[in-house]
């Protein structure tokens, strides 16, 4: 996962037994997807700039965008960049159309539709990120937190979002009706098709 | 100017009909008795359910699934649970507000008004009554109108001192022949000793998820908490459907349906179903100073031919204030064809010959038209280019009741012409 060379030979995604993902995903770099986990089709994990590393019983939902991505500032190519692990706790949900950023999310996290949320912010835990709330801060987001409205206000909650096992369960019964899913590749390249 | 008034909530609850008196709704303080709304963020709270296990009623020591209710906002996610209410086992009707503390004290002074207000009225009513018979005796002393009142002669004597202060009125004793009983208050008292704030009040960190704002402490004038922790729901305030009436010749212009699921109108007498409309329908890149041709289209709303002048506005006219630019309208008259609900079923239709000028007239299809304005934009900074003009068209007031002419003429009411001031904003400047 931490090969020096990873900026010349993408690596394939490693997909635990248990994680449903669909194949009109697009997961491209060196991706680890937890058991339990959904991913639907057209969601997009890109790790461009560094692994990304997804726990269990998450659920990413379509068009939703996770990328490792280079800061802004930074040209892909200059030496010296070390590459950073993006690390997803467990049981977060990716709703329609978001995009994250963030390196680091810890667990029972939801980041709503249309919500953006850069790189340099840490979810720590329970933290809800409001629909089309934009968090570009520079910041650790304190535990329990729900981030809505036009104007990004917030407030703390009193307990963590229920974790979605019910839509879990059911997609992981479902989705494999309708789906090819991809597998986790043995060594090679490209992922083999179900 | 509001007639009337009929009341209904987002759930469709209830749909009052409000004239003047009081009913259920004003009872109620116009709000719902089944929604609520989130005192975090003001949207309607929804009704969520969860399995929670619970001992059966008959074993304490098997656990069964059951349903547990609890409230929850889909905006800011605040939940029943984070103010310490218990989840309730029925879906609805089982929430309860907090009591306010002064209820006592307030509906006990509204009881006291309102029997002083009563009290007054009386007095009026029979300083009227007794004026108009100049004949009967008038007491003077507080005791012969005890003896009358007791007797049950009261309403119509009066008591000559019509500034008479409340204490005389309080000082009244209870009288058999009187139906309600008296009500005494205490006053407020005035406290000298005011509890002190707290030491640390100025040096104290404000854990700001914990304040509520202004906001939201105002919604709640019972209580005002200042914590948010102690943030309530409050049922949701009724909506209402309004009828109008002119101001000046008291005629209905606009009711609603009373079913609260329609939302169409008994009554509707609108502007835009009577004036002609204009669109804009293409603009040309506009450049500083160079004519370049607009295309607009009028449409006719009623279903005579209507005939509409354009003109440009004056010098000094008042309400020519945002215009940008110099336009040239067409001079000549524009007929528009009356609009026909069968047209479009109506292949047979014959188009109707109207020698349409085509330097003028673009097209023309059934109730509209398109023509060309010219406009030459005068200024060159970057707010959009906007052009005034006036309309001349002649109106036809087919609900009004037609007066039969002597002459025994035809019964089409006489045209009025309107003129009106149109703007249009045309967009900015092309790059």
């Amino acid at each position: 996962m931490s090969d020096p060379k990873q900026m010349t030979a993408p690596k394939s995604a490693k997909i635990a037994a248990g994680a449903v993902v669909c194949v009109e995903s697009e997961i491209r770099g060196d991706v680890t997807i937890g058991a339990r986990t959904v991913v639907h089709p057209k969601a997009r994990i890109i790790a461009e700039a560094g692994p990304i590393i997804i726990g269990e019983g998450n659920l990413i939902e379509e068009q939703a965008l996770i990328i490792n991505s280079y800061p802004e500032n930074i040209m892909p190519d200059s030496e010296g960049v070390e590459p950073k692990t993006m690390t997803i706790g467990t049981n977060n949900v990716f709703e329609v159309g978001c995009i994250s950023q963030a390196l680091k999310i810890g667990d029972n996290n939801v980041i709503e539709s249309k919500a953006d949320v850069g790189r340099n912010v840490i979810l720590t835990g329970g933290c809800i990120i409001g629909a089309c709330c934009q968090v570009n801060t520079c910041e650790v987001v304190p535990e329990n937190t729900v981030v809505y409205g036009s104007g990004c206000i917030r407030r703390a909650q009193s307990e963590k979002p229920q974790p979605q096992t019910l839509q879990l369960d059911f997609l992981m019964k479902i989705l494999p009706n309708y789906h090819h899913l991809k597998k986790t590749a043995k060594g090679s390249g490209t992922p083999l098709r179900n | 100017m509001h007639a009337e008034s009929f009341f209904f909530c987002c759930c469709l609850w209830k749909c009052v009909c409000v004239r003047r008196r009081s009913t259920v709704a004003s009872l109620l303080r116009r709000r719902c008795a089944n929604c609520f709304d989130c005192p975090c963020c003001m949207h309607t709270l929804s009704t969520r359910a969860t399995n929670i296990p619970a001992p059966l009623a008959d074993d304490p020591t098997k656990t069964t699934m059951k349903k547990a209710y609890y409230l929850a906002c889909g905006f800011c996610r605040w939940t029943s649970r984070d103010v310490g209410m218990a989840d309730k086992s029925v879906a609805s009707g089982g929430w309860q507000e907090p009591e306010n503390p002064h209820a006592q004290r307030i509906s006990k002074l509204i009881e006291y008004y309102q029997q002083l207000a009563h009290r007054e009225k009386q007095e009026r009513d029979r300083k009227k009554m007794a004026r108009r018979r100049q004949c009967m005796p008038l007491a003077f002393s507080q005791h012969t109108i005890h003896v009358v009142e007791k007797y049950g002669l009261g309403t119509r004597l009066q008591r000559q001192r019509p500034g008479a202060p409340i204490s005389a009125l309080a000082g009244l004793s209870l009288k058999e022949g009187e139906d309600q009983k008296e009500i005494t208050i205490e006053p407020a008292q005035a406290l000298d000793e005011v509890e002190p704030l707290p030491e640390d009040c100025y040096t104290r960190p404000i854990s700001l998820p914990e304040v509520t704002t202004l906001r939201q402490r105002l919604l709640q004038p019972d209580f005002q908490p200042a914590g948010a922790s102690q943030l309530h729901p409050r049922h949701k305030h009724l909506l209402m459907k309004r009828s109008l009436r002119c101001r000046k010749c008291e005629h209905n212009l606009s009711k609603p349906e009373f079913n609260p699921t329609s939302i169409k109108f008994k009554i509707q007498l609108v502007a835009v179903s009577y004036i002609p409309e204009v669109r804009i329908m293409s603009i040309p890149n506009l450049r500083h100073t160079k004519e370049s041709q607009v295309l607009l289209t009028l449409t006719n709303p009623v279903e005579n031919v209507t005939h509409v002048t354009l003109a440009a506005c004056e010098e000094e006219d008042p309400d020519d204030v945002n215009s940008t630019a110099k336009v040239l309208v067409p001079s000549k008259e524009l007929v528009l064809a009356g609009k026909d609900a069968a047209a479009e079923y109506d292949e047979l239709a014959e188009p109707q010959d109207f020698q349409d000028d085509p330097d003028i007239v673009a097209f023309r299809k059934s109730n509209k038209i398109g023509f060309f304005i010219k406009v030459i934009p005068q200024k060159e900074d970057d707010s959009d280019v906007t052009v005034t003009f006036r309309m001349r068209h002649d109106f036809r007031n087919l609900t009004a009741p037609v007066r039969p002419s002597e002459d025994g003429g035809d019964a089409a009411p006489e045209a009025i012409w309107l003129t009106h001031h149109v703007e249009l904003r045309l967009g900015p400047l092309a790059p």
